[in-house]
């Protein structure tokens, strides 16, 4: 097969469908990677827009510009807008189009779920603006506190846009997180081992378990908040045994790490770009690689920082402001050794290394009032001023802002196959540049003046008026600066001519393609020695063009790619992804239904919605694996790999692992909830313990024996081709679960009369849920048994759903012995 | 995976052992086992205590890190490893010392 029937046939195998069709259908990281970043600038570009518009209102003393009902609105769905429906789907998008390119395979692990994330995000949304456009858009501030945001004070829909909203919203984030992490750790090239992972992949690899671990507290929040406003549970009214400030734990739990869940993937940006502006490699890979984990990590512990004015103890103060120093010294070595490369390397002075040293400049001031406000007391001055909004502005915008349009630059000419011709970028990043900080310089200044945050308007008397004008027009000059990038890369994108392959001469494995990128990447797999692999091996894009690595010829007209084991890169199985489909699209669909149902209280959907999402889920695997076996498979130079299905440990284990590993996370934060009440909250001890009944935790028990136990012995059973038996104990386990959970919480007198009862309904639902899960997945198994789905060399399925029973046992053991514990000892 | 996970374990180490001294913290408050008569309080000296434990388990990892036995075989991996070690050691020490310096209730 020559080259160009090599290309064409790949086409026809990966290619979206034509038309409009293929926008809904697409399952390609490509396409979906630019559909993505296409949708977060344009909330960005709205997120600007209510900027400007509160800049307008604050320019003058006593402006009447837009009242305070709409300016609350406007600042509101500013920060949420920037935050959840811009940094982190841009994150999302930039990764999504580029980790397969970087890491040398043909898309990511599980295509349908980016094409799922991306609908959601689109569709939670577009909720969140319809209620912008109807002038019902949350109005409590972008972190939502209670009581400001319970019934009693926030009364209407507009809070429950946010809090059902942002949750829809991060479905997408979870999935891409999932996604990300399996992709990582095992579709890779071969040879690809750890440390010859692009620096880019270790970023989102960080990031990414930054997001399975941070997100899952507020959704846990937003549902408890949600609860609250709807049905009364009152986990946050201090009167029934609630308590605001368990809140701002969850919120912060979350928020924290979401300032470097923000930053982290830019620092991955600048390590990629900087070396390939600079003439060299990055200098210190591995400190920069120990840096970002200890970011990561040290991020997590940072959360009470935020609340210092809570009248927490001074222990606990001490304890989160030294970590919140210490946080300096990972970020400093980050810093110095893109320094160092620059120090090592040639720099030129490209427009993508202009927004690298805008960063640059713009972070380091960031960072250094980051640690002012670190120190106890100079935060209780500062703290709810528009200097913490300055700040704030110089990390994220500076942070974040500036490195994505440094990348957005630099991978231009791969997301168009054009190059650079008007030079309209320079003049946006000096208006860019200048107008930011002219804005927030200002901001600082007025907020060591005394002027609040979130202030619709001040008297002449402060003295404000001159500096909040300055910040206004700076704010304006920046967004000029911004008008003009997009004005750029639409010009760019329409007019300019093609581009050649690598055009910055760069090392790393997405330059060595067809540019624009075609639908199948690599017409066959690299197989990787070094870390710079197109340095290292200039001739590689025309070997691989010409079929010479792995999969170079497809045998089937089947969507094939290599995974590789997780540390030295070797190949271990052949995965084949589905086709184009539109079922992502419709699951999405159905799954909105349910948070509208929610939103709009028509509860008679919800069970509707739940059951669709739940039959379309089924639909989804049922497509999956095969009715005969089909042995080793031909991988190219005398490879032969398994397919994914005839492994014990396929891509669905470990994203399910993940998956788990955030689901862990969201039950840890709701005990630590539990914890939180009983140990803090007034008005504890409630008015009666739940009294214990043995029979019901016998049950309860005996269920999870058996819902574990009986997938244990499924998967021994497939083995000699008898995996009935363990699955009915299975089954029978996993409806003892059910009728012990339901009998509990039958037994709970009122989840809305004090937050004891309000929480143990909670955790009892939640174990309801999973134990729900866990007797559909055996039900689905069972069937895929005697559809001749599985056999003892196609055994994939029974480790996925084993895992799944374990934890369901699990949370079912800890909520039912939990819950009789306090009953057991009275 | 064990790289990864000797890569994460000492980053790891310090946040559970973080979170739980400060959940002691507010355990032993609300419990008031800082009322003393005279000299450290019971909640101090546990505090105290859990603090050394921390730190004598960051010291333990760091050791196996660096082990033969127990570290990476991969340069990188060890290295970073090694660092990763470091940092949960040093964030032991640093993020914890107010149990010996600050009142452990008063707001």
């Amino acid at each position: 097969m020559n080259t160009l029937a090599r290309h064409r046939r790949l086409t026809r195998i990966w290619a979206s469908d034509p038309g409009w069709r293929g926008w809904f259908t697409t399952v390609n990281h490509t396409d979906l990677g630019r559909m993505f970043l296409v949708t977060a600038f344009f909330f960005f570009a709205v997120g600007g827009v209510l900027a400007m518009l509160i800049r307008a209102q604050l320019a003058t003393a006593n402006s009447a510009f837009v009242g305070a009902e709409t300016y609350s609105q406007l600042f509101t769905m500013h920060g949420t807008i920037m935050m959840f429906l811009f940094a982190i789907p841009a994150f999302e998008g930039l990764a999504v189009y580029l980790l397969p390119k970087l890491l040398g395979t043909r898309d990511l692990a599980f295509p349908r779920l980016t094409a799922y994330g991306y609908w959601c995000y689109a569709f939670g949304g577009t909720m969140m603006l319809v209620s912008l456009l109807f002038g019902i858009a949350p109005k409590g501030g972008w972190f939502m506190y209670p009581p400001l945001s319970g019934a009693i004070y926030s009364p209407g829909i507009n809070t429950d846009f946010w809090l059902i909203g942002i949750t829809f919203v991060e479905i997408s984030a979870i999935a891409a997180a999932v996604e990300f992490s399996v992709s990582i750790l095992r579709y890779r090239a071969p040879g690809m081992s750890l440390d010859r992972m692009p620096i880019f992949a270790w970023y989102a690899l960080v990031t990414s378990l930054m997001i399975l671990t941070g997100f899952p507290p507020l959704i846990l929040g937003s549902i408890l908040l949600e609860l609250e406003r709807a049905f009364g549970m009152p986990f946050f009214q201090v009167a029934l045994g609630g308590d605001a400030l368990l809140w701002q734990h969850l919120f912060w739990l979350f928020g924290h790490p979401e300032v470097y869940i923000i930053f982290l993937p830019a620092a991955g940006i600048v390590s990629t770009v900087l070396p390939v502006m600079a003439r060299t490699t990055l200098l210190g890979y591995g400190w920069v690689v120990a840096a970002a984990v200890a970011l990561a990590f040290l991020s997590f512990g940072l959360w009470v920082h935020h609340m210092f004015t809570t009248g927490i103890p001074h222990m606990g103060l001490a304890f989160f402001s030294a970590a919140s120093t210490l946080v300096a010294v990972p970020t400093a070595v980050q810093i110095f050794a893109w320094i160092g490369t620059l120090w090592k390397g040639s720099p030129q002075l490209r427009l993508p290394m202009l927004h690298i040293l805008g960063f640059f400049a713009t972070f380091v001031m960031g960072g250094l009032t980051g640690v002012m406000v670190a120190v106890v007391p100079f935060d209780w001055q500062a703290h709810d001023t528009a200097f913490i909004t300055a700040h704030l502005h110089y990390v994220l915008f500076g942070g974040f802002v500036f490195p994505v349009l440094a990348g957005i630059y630099y991978w231009l000419p791969h997301f168009s196959g054009r190059r650079r011709f008007f030079k309209l970028g320079e003049a946006a990043f000096a208006l860019i540049f200048l107008g930011f900080h002219g804005t927030f310089l200002a901001m600082h200044w007025v907020g060591l003046l005394g002027q609040r945050r979130r202030i619709e308007t001040y008297d002449p008397e402060t003295g404000w008026s001159a500096i909040n004008l300055v910040s206004t027009i700076s704010g304006f000059v920046m967004a000029i600066g911004l008008a003009l990038v997009l004005i750029d890369v639409v010009l760019h994108t329409m007019i300019s001519a093609r581009t050649a392959r690598n055009p910055w001469k760069a090392g790393t494995l997405e330059w060595a393609m067809l540019l624009p990128a075609p639908a199948y990447n690599f017409a066959s797999l690299p197989r990787v020695t070094d870390r710079d692999p197109l340095a290292f091996d200039p001739a590689l894009p025309l070997r691989l063009a010409r079929g010479e690595g792995h999969l170079g010829t497809p045998a089937q007209d089947r969507r094939e790619t290599l995974t590789v084991d997780t540390s030295s890169g070797r190949p271990d199985y052949m995965v084949i992804f589905p086709p184009n489909t539109a079922l992502p699209v419709l699951m999405a669909a159905v799954t909105g239904l349910f948070f509208l149902s929610l939103l709009l209280k028509t509860y008679w959907i919800t069970p509707l919605a739940l059951a669709g999402v739940a039959a379309l889920a089924c639909r989804w695997v049922w497509g999956l694996g095969a009715r005969a076996d089909a042995g080793p498979q031909d991988a190219g130079h005398g490879l032969a790999l398994p397919l994914a299905g005839e492994t014990d440990r396929a891509p669905g284990w470990w994203g399910s692992v993940f998956l788990l590993t955030a689901n862990a996370t969201l039950f840890g934060s709701l005990l630590f909830g539990y914890a939180f009440l009983w140990t803090v909250a007034p008005g504890w001890p409630p008015p009666a313990w739940l009294p214990a009944a043995p029979a019901e935790l016998a049950v309860g028990a005996g269920g999870a024996v058996a819902g574990a136990a009986g997938l244990r012995l499924a998967v021994r059973g497939n083995r000699r081709g008898r995996p009935v038996p363990g699955l009915l104990l299975a089954a029978a386990g996993a409806l003892a679960l059910l009728g012990a959970l339901v009998s509990f919480l039958g037994r709970i007198p009122d989840p809305a009369g004090h937050a004891y009862d309000a929480t143990l309904t909670m955790m009892g639902s939640y174990a309801l849920f999973h134990a729900a899960l866990l007797a559909l997945m055996t039900g689905f198994l069972l069937l895929r048994v005697r559809g001749g789905y599985t056999s003892p060399a196609r055994r994939a399925e029974f480790p996925i759903v084993r895992l799944w029973a374990d934890y369901a046992a699990l949370v079912a053991a800890a909520t039912l012995g939990l819950a009789h514990l306090p009953g057991l000892i009275a | 995976m064990i790289d990864l996970a000797r890569i994460l374990v000492a980053p790891l180490l310090w946040l559970a052992t973080f979170s739980a001294v400060y959940g002691l913290q507010g355990l032993g408050c609300a419990a008031g086992w800082d009322a003393t008569a005279d000299g450290p309080s019971p909640l101090r000296l546990l505090l105290v205590a859990a603090w050394g434990l921390t730190i004598l388990m960051q010291v333990a990892l760091l050791g196996a890190l660096r082990s033969d036995r127990f570290g990476a075989d991969r340069p990188l991996v060890r290295r970073v490893s090694v660092l990763g070690g470091w940092v949960g050691l040093v964030a032991a020490f640093w993020s914890l010392l107010p149990v010996a310096t600050t009142t452990p209730c008063a707001a």
